[in-house]
C-alpha cells in the first residue's frame, strides 16, 4: 500500500509536468524554490557555529518549518490529490497500512526532501562530537516525521470542512498572515538588519518558551547530546518521538472517521436581513446593493482590502517616522488607491458565470452606466474609508497628524481615477479567472496572463499619473495656511476624483454596451 | 395557427474551424410548449445562447415576439427569461436576495420584486432555504432558484437549456408544473433536454439538431411518425453502439 500511494504521488506530480506548460513552469519554479530552501536552510543553520544564540536561533528556524508544514497544506488542499482521505475511502483499504501509505506519499516529493537537507543543516552549526552528530540526524529525522504527522493530522481533521465552502473561506484568509509575514520579511527585516537594530542576539532567551515544544525538543536534544548531556538528549528525543506518536495516533483515529462522514459542505448558516438594500435607487441602487453585500461576504472582496491596507502601511513603513515622512505618506496612498482599482480592473470576469444573469436583463449605455455607477459607489466608499483612516494613522505615527488631509486628497483623487481605469479595463480587456482549491485570490486563466498584467500595470499606472495634480497642489500650497489650504486640497481633489470617475463609467458604459455578448462569454468562461 | 414567438433564420456560428451551429431556421408560436433536443455537442447550447443574445451569431437573424434580438436587445430582453445550462448565480447572495435582485435587475419596484420572489420561492418550495446562501444549494435547488430568476419578470418567453440535468423527480416534477403552468398562460418555452421521455410529455413541439443543423422539426406527433420520440432520434441522429466487445471478464461468471 505505502509503495502504490508513493507511486501515485509520483505519478500525479510526472501528469502535472506533462498537462501545461503553465504547470511545468509551477513545478520547475517550485522545485528550485524548494533547492533554494534547502541550501538556504543549510547554510543559515550550519552558520550558527560558534554563535551564542545558536540553540535559540536553530530552535526558531524548526518552529517556522513546523508552521510551514501546518498551514501550508491547509492553503494548498485539493492540489495534492493524496491528501483527501475522501479520493481513497471507496476502495477496500485497512486503516493502518493506508494511514503508512499516506505517511509515505507525504515523505515523497522536493519538499520533504528540501526540508531534511535544510534541518542538516544543525550538523555543522549545533552538533558538536559523534554523539551530537548522532542525535542531531536521529533529531532531524523524528522532526520531519512530526512535522508530516501534524500536517496529516491537521488535513485530516480538517478534511471534511475544507472540502466544504466555509472551510475553503476560512483558509482563503490564511493569506493575510502569510502575506504580513512575506512584506515583513521582504521589506522590514533588511532595513531592520542593515540599521543594526536586528542581529542574532535579537532571538536570545526566545526559546525559553519555545524550548517545551517540538521543534525545541529536537533543537535542545542536539545542544544536550553535543555537551555531553546523554541522558538529557535521548528524553528530549524520546518526548519527541512521543508526540509524533501520539499525533499519528490520533491521525489515524481522525482517518477512521474521515472516511465514513460527509463533509460539512450540508451544515449552512442562515444569512440576516430580509431584503437588499438601496431598493428606492433603482438600477443603481440594485447593483450597490448585490456589491455591497459582497464585499461583506465574499472572502475575495474583504482580503484585497486587507492586503490594500498592508501594502500602504509598508510603503510607507521605510520614511513615516524620518524627516521626509511626506514621500511615505503620498507613496502609500497612491499605492492604496491604485491597488484599490488594480483588485477591480476584471471586475466582470471576476463575477464569473452569474455575470450572465446581470447580461441577461443589462443592456444599452444607460442600463451599463447604472450597473458601473453602483459598483463604484460601494466600492468607492469603501476604498475612501478604509485609505483615509490608513494615512491618517500613518501621519499620526509620523507626528503630523494634520498632514493626514493631504494624503487624504490623493486617496480620493487616487480611488476616482483608479476605479475609472479598472471600469475601462472591465470592458475593453476582460479575461476569464480561475480559483485553485483553496488559493485565496483569483488568477487569470490559463493564456491570458498578459491582459491581466496589463490591466494591473495601466491601473496602477494610469493612478499614479492622474494624481500628479493633486501633488503639484500640495507642492504648491505648501506655504498656506493649513486651515485654508486642507480643505481646499481635499475638497478639489474630490470633486476630480468623481469627474474622472464620472467619466471612466461613461467610457465603460460605452464600450461594455458594445461589447456585451463578448464580454459575458469571458465571464462565464471564469472557474470560479 | 398563433403568431411565431420565436423565428430563427439561418443562424450561423463557428468557433475557429469548428462549425457550432451551420444555419438553423425555426419557427415557434406563441403558447408553445417546444422542445430542441440532439445529441451533446449538436449545437443546442450555442443556438440558445444565440437565440437570447448572450452569443454573437456569425450570420442570421433571431426574431422574439417580432423584435429583432440583435438588432434591439434592450427590448429583446425585457420580453425573454433565460435559464441557462450552468447555474449562473451569484452564490453569496441568499436565495431571497437572489430572486429580489434578478426582479430589481429587470426593473421591478423593490416591493414587487419582493413580493414575486416570496412567492416564487413558495411555489418552487425553496421558503425554508430562503435565508440560505446559494453556494450552499443543492444542484436542484440552484436549478430551481435559477428558474425563479428567469420567471420572475413574468417574460413572454422563456428559454432553458437542459433545465432538469441533475435534477431530482421531485424538484423537477415541481419545474414540470410551474413549466406547464406558465404555458397554459399563452407564453412560450423552448427548452434544450437530452430525456426524450420528458420532451415527449410536455412539449408539443419539437427540434432535433444534430452536427449544427436542424434535422426535424414539427409537432411531437409529426416528429416522432408513430415511433416512440427516442426511437425517433435513434433513427435521425444514427446510433453509436458498442456493444462492449473484448470486455470478456466483465460479469459475475468471470474473475
Amino acid at each position: 500500500m505505502a509503495w502504490l500511494l508513493v507511486q501515485l504521488k509520483l505519478r500525479l506530480l510526472r501528469n502535472g509536468l506533462r498537462s501545461s506548460a503553465q504547470a511545468k513552469a509551477g513545478f520547475i519554479i517550485s522545485s528550485v524554490i524548494a533547492g533554494i530552501l534547502a541550501i538556504g536552510t543549510f547554510a543559515g543553520l550550519a552558520a550558527l557555529r560558534g554563535n551564542d544564540a545558536s540553540v535559540d536561533l536553530t530552535t526558531v528556524v524548526y518552529t517556522v518549518l513546523a508552521l510551514g508544514w501546518l498551514v501550508l497544506p491547509l492553503m494548498t488542499f485539493g492540489l495534492d490529490g493524496t491528501l483527501d482521505p475522501a479520493t481513497l475511502a471507496l476502495y477496500p483499504l485497512r486503516t493502518r497500512p493506508l494511514a503508512v501509505g499516506l505517511l509515505a506519499a507525504s515523505a515523497t516529493g522536493a519538499w520533504p526532501l528540501a526540508n531534511v537537507i535544510g534541518l542538516l543543516g544543525v550538523t555543522i552549526g549545533l552538533a558538536r562530537g559523534p554523539l551530537g552528530l548522532l542525535i542531531a540526524v536521529l533529531a532531524v529525522l523524528i522532526e520531519v516525521m512530526f512535522c508530516i504527522t501534524l500536517t496529516r493530522f491537521v488535513t485530516t481533521w480538517l478534511a471534511g470542512l475544507l472540502r466544504s465552502r466555509r472551510g475553503k473561506d476560512l483558509a482563503a484568509f490564511m493569506i493575510i498572515p502569510i502575506f504580513i509575514l512575506y512584506e515583513t520579511f521582504v521589506q522590514v527585516v533588511p532595513k531592520l538588519t542593515a540599521s543594526g537594530k536586528l542581529t542574532a542576539h535579537s532571538f536570545t532567551g526566545i526559546d525559553s518558551w519555545l524550548r517545551w515544544i517540538p521543534p525545541g525538543l529536537a533543537a535542545h536534544a542536539i545542544q544536550d547530546a553535543s555537551t555531553g548531556r546523554a541522558g538529557t538528549a535521548l528524553l528530549r528525543l524520546a518526548l519527541l518521538a512521543a508526540v509524533t506518536v501520539v499525533l499519528g495516533w490520533l491521525w489515524i483515529t481522525s482517518l477512521d472517521r474521515a472516511l465514513v462522514t460527509a463533509d460539512d459542505s450540508t451544515r449552512t448558516s442562515a444569512v440576516h436581513g430580509t431584503a437588499l438594500r438601496f431598493g428606492r435607487y433603482g438600477l443603481r441602487g440594485t447593483v450597490a446593493a448585490r456589491f455591497w453585500l459582497y464585499q461583506r461576504r465574499d472572502p475575495t472582496g474583504l482580503i484585497t482590502w486587507v492586503l490594500t491596507a498592508v501594502i500602504m502601511v509598508v510603503a510607507a513603513v521605510s520614511t513615516i517616522t524620518k524627516p521626509h515622512y511626506m514621500v511615505g505618506l503620498m507613496i502609500s496612498a497612491i499605492f492604496g488607491s491604485a491597488f484599490a482599482g488594480v483588485y477591480r480592473a476584471n471586475s466582470i470576469g471576476n463575477t464569473g458565470p452569474a455575470f450572465g444573469l446581470e447580461a441577461a436583463a443589462l443592456a444599452g449605455r444607460r442600463a451599463l452606466r447604472a450597473y458601473f455607477t453602483g459598483q463604484d459607489i460601494v466600492v468607492g466608499g469603501m476604498a475612501v474609508t478604509l485609505l483615509t483612516v490608513i494615512s491618517f494613522a500613518l501621519a499620526a505615527v509620523a507626528k503630523h497628524p494634520v498632514d493626514g488631509f493631504l494624503a487624504m486628497a490623493v486617496d480620493v483623487a487616487g480611488t476616482g481615477a483608479a476605479l475609472a481605469l479598472a471600469n475601462m479595463f472591465a470592458v475593453a480587456a476582460p479575461y476569464p479567472a480561475e480559483r485553485r482549491v483553496g488559493s485565496p485570490t483569483l488568477r487569470p486563466a490559463e493564456g491570458y496572463r498578459g491582459p491581466a498584467m496589463g490591466s494591473a500595470l495601466g491601473t496602477l499606472a494610469g493612478t499614479a499619473i492622474a494624481v500628479i495634480p493633486v501633488l503639484v497642489g500640495v507642492l504648491l500650497t505648501s506655504g498656506d495656511p493649513a486651515a485654508i489650504r486642507m480643505p481646499v486640497l481635499v475638497l478639489c481633489a474630490g470633486a476630480y476624483g468623481i469627474g474622472l470617475a464620472w467619466a471612466g463609467v461613461s467610457i465603460a458604459a460605452g464600450i461594455g454596451a458594445q461589447r456585451l455578448p463578448e464580454i459575458t462569454e469571458i465571464a462565464v468562461r471564469s472557474k470560479l | 395557427m398563433s403568431e411565431p414567438a420565436i423565428v430563427v433564420r439561418g443562424l450561423r456560428k463557428s468557433f475557429g474551424p469548428k462549425e457550432a451551429v451551420a444555419g438553423i431556421d425555426l419557427e415557434i408560436a406563441a403558447g408553445s410548449f417546444a422542445g430542441l433536443v440532439g445529441p451533446n455537442g449538436a449545437g443546442k447550447t450555442t443556438s440558445l445562447s444565440m437565440m437570447t443574445g448572450m452569443l454573437r451569431p456569425d450570420m442570421g437573424q433571431v426574431l422574439i415576439n417580432g423584435i429583432d434580438v440583435w438588432a434591439d436587445p434592450v427590448a429583446a430582453k425585457a420580453v425573454i427569461g433565460v435559464v441557462p445550462a450552468e447555474s449562473r448565480l451569484f452564490e453569496r447572495l441568499s436565495g431571497e436576495e437572489l430572486l429580489e435582485y434578478a426582479g430589481r435587475l429587470r426593473g421591478l419596484p423593490a416591493g414587487e420584486a419582493r413580493s414575486r420572489s416570496a412567492q416564487l420561492l413558495d411555489v418552487l418550495d425553496l421558503t425554508a432555504d430562503a435565508k440560505r446562501l446559494v453556494a450552499d444549494y443543492s444542484t436542484g435547488m440552484r436549478r430551481k432558484a435559477a428558474l425563479g430568476c428567469a420567471i420572475i419578470h413574468n417574460p413572454a418567453v422563456l428559454f432553458l437549456d437542459e433545465p432538469l440535468e441533475g435534477v431530482d423527480p421531485v424538484s423537477a416534477d415541481v419545474i414540470r408544473r410551474l413549466l406547464t403552468r406558465y404555458v397554459s398562460s399563452g407564453s412560450t418555452v423552448l427548452f434544450s433536454s437530452h430525456v426524450m421521455e420528458l420532451v415527449e410529455q410536455v412539449c408539443d413541439h419539437v427540434s432535433i439538431i444534430d452536427k449544427g443543423r436542424i434535422v426535424a422539426t414539427g409537432t411531437t406527433d409529426e416528429v416522432r411518425g408513430g415511433k416512440t420520440l427516442h426511437q425517433a432520434f435513434i433513427d435521425l441522429v444514427g446510433s453509436r453502439a458498442n456493444d462492449g466487445e473484448g470486455l470478456s471478464w466483465l460479469g459475475s461468471s468471470s474473475s
